[in-house]
């Protein structure tokens, strides 16, 4: 009793720290909900730790022509991602277009953009770090920068 | 001992005042009555300064836009700059095109620029910070903004409107602004 005591406690501690690990970069947050009757309702919720591991598995040259672009831009990139991990809180856009809202909002280490529109509603929210490593995944993917 | 508590004390506050200094924001406001939009963009000027100099695009480099190429209406920008460096207070240096004016002074340590476009019935109107001013023809040359220094310059300058555009046709306003608010309304 007392052996399968310590090894439901090693199983569950080894559960909780795999999951402290997957959820220590937050989680990608996607919603898409079709206004129309019978529309889509798709709700995703997925540890951002998966994004960068999961680029790893496309072969490269399918990412050649993403790295190429990716790379170019990279030094922006990184520069617009470590400011906005330093910077407050803050609705960065928010734009009316007749029936259509969009705003881009930082909260906390995450992006989260929200449009609604008479067809849909969308919500994406992706912490910054996964943004980050993934990004650089598809640029090292034509070699080392 | 007393010293050095009294100087670790100072060291805290100086580290906490610091940290506690607000972020400010570039604010830009775009309303179109007729066309039902609305636009509100808040940067934090940390993050412009972070950004701009990294961006090496074709007018963009470094922090530098080059204006080689900048029309508006022929207008010679760093030439006025200069024209109203020198000129006393409150005087206006006057580009006159046609349908266009453009009137330039120097006023209360501020470079104010108003712009009416007749043909259009638009109207501009510029508020800077001399300061900022300066650094944008800072380490250039003829054909150069530096919008990296302004950027710096406005940053440490006070809470200010930096631009206020008003089209007649299209019922358009537009407001640029920076201060310590995080939200445009």
């Amino acid at each position: 009793m007392l052996l399968l005591g310590k090894i439901g406690i090693g199983a569950v501690g080894t559960l909780l720290i795999g999951a402290a690990i997957v959820s220590s970069d937050g989680f990608i947050h996607i919603k898409v909900n079709e206004k129309r009757t019978n529309g889509t309702h798709l709700s995703l919720i997925v540890p951002a730790m998966i994004a960068p591991v999961a680029v790893r598995f496309v072969p490269d040259k399918d990412l050649a022509q993403a790295s190429a672009r990716v790379r170019q831009y990279l030094p922006v990139i990184d520069a617009a991602i470590s400011g906005l991990r330093d910077c407050p809180d803050v609705t960065l856009v928010d734009v009316t277009d007749g029936e259509s809202h969009v705003t881009v909002v930082k909260a906390g280490d995450s992006i989260v953009v929200d449009a609604n529109d008479p067809q849909e509603t969308v919500h994406v929210a992706v912490p910054l770090g996964a943004a980050q490593s993934t990004i650089d995944e598809i640029a090292a993917a034509n070699g080392p920068i | 001992m007393r010293k050095i508590l009294v100087t670790l004390a100072a060291l805290s506050m100086s580290s906490a005042i610091l940290a506690a200094t607000p972020e400010r924001y570039l604010h830009v406001r775009v309303d179109s009555a007729n066309a039902n939009e609305r636009v509100r963009v808040n940067i934090p000027l940390s993050l412009a300064e972070k950004v701009i100099p990294a961006i090496h695009a074709r007018q963009l480099n470094n922090g530098m836009v080059q204006i080689g190429s900048f029309q508006a209406n022929d207008v010679d920008l760093p030439a006025i700059l200069n024209a109203v460096k020198s000129a006393p207070d409150g005087v206006f240096v006057t580009v006159q095109k046609p349908g266009t004016d453009v009137r330039v002074a120097k006023e209360h340590g501020q470079l104010i620029v108003h712009v009416m476009d007749r043909k259009d019935d638009t109207r501009v109107d510029v508020t800077i910070p001399w300061s900022v001013a300066e650094a944008l023809t800072s380490q250039t040359n003829a054909h150069q903004l530096n919008v990296e220094a302004a950027l710096e310059a406005l940053d440490r300058a006070g809470d200010v409107t930096l631009v206020t555009a008003r089209d007649s046709h299209s019922q358009q306003t537009v407001r640029v602004w920076v201060d310590s608010h995080n939200t445009a309304d």
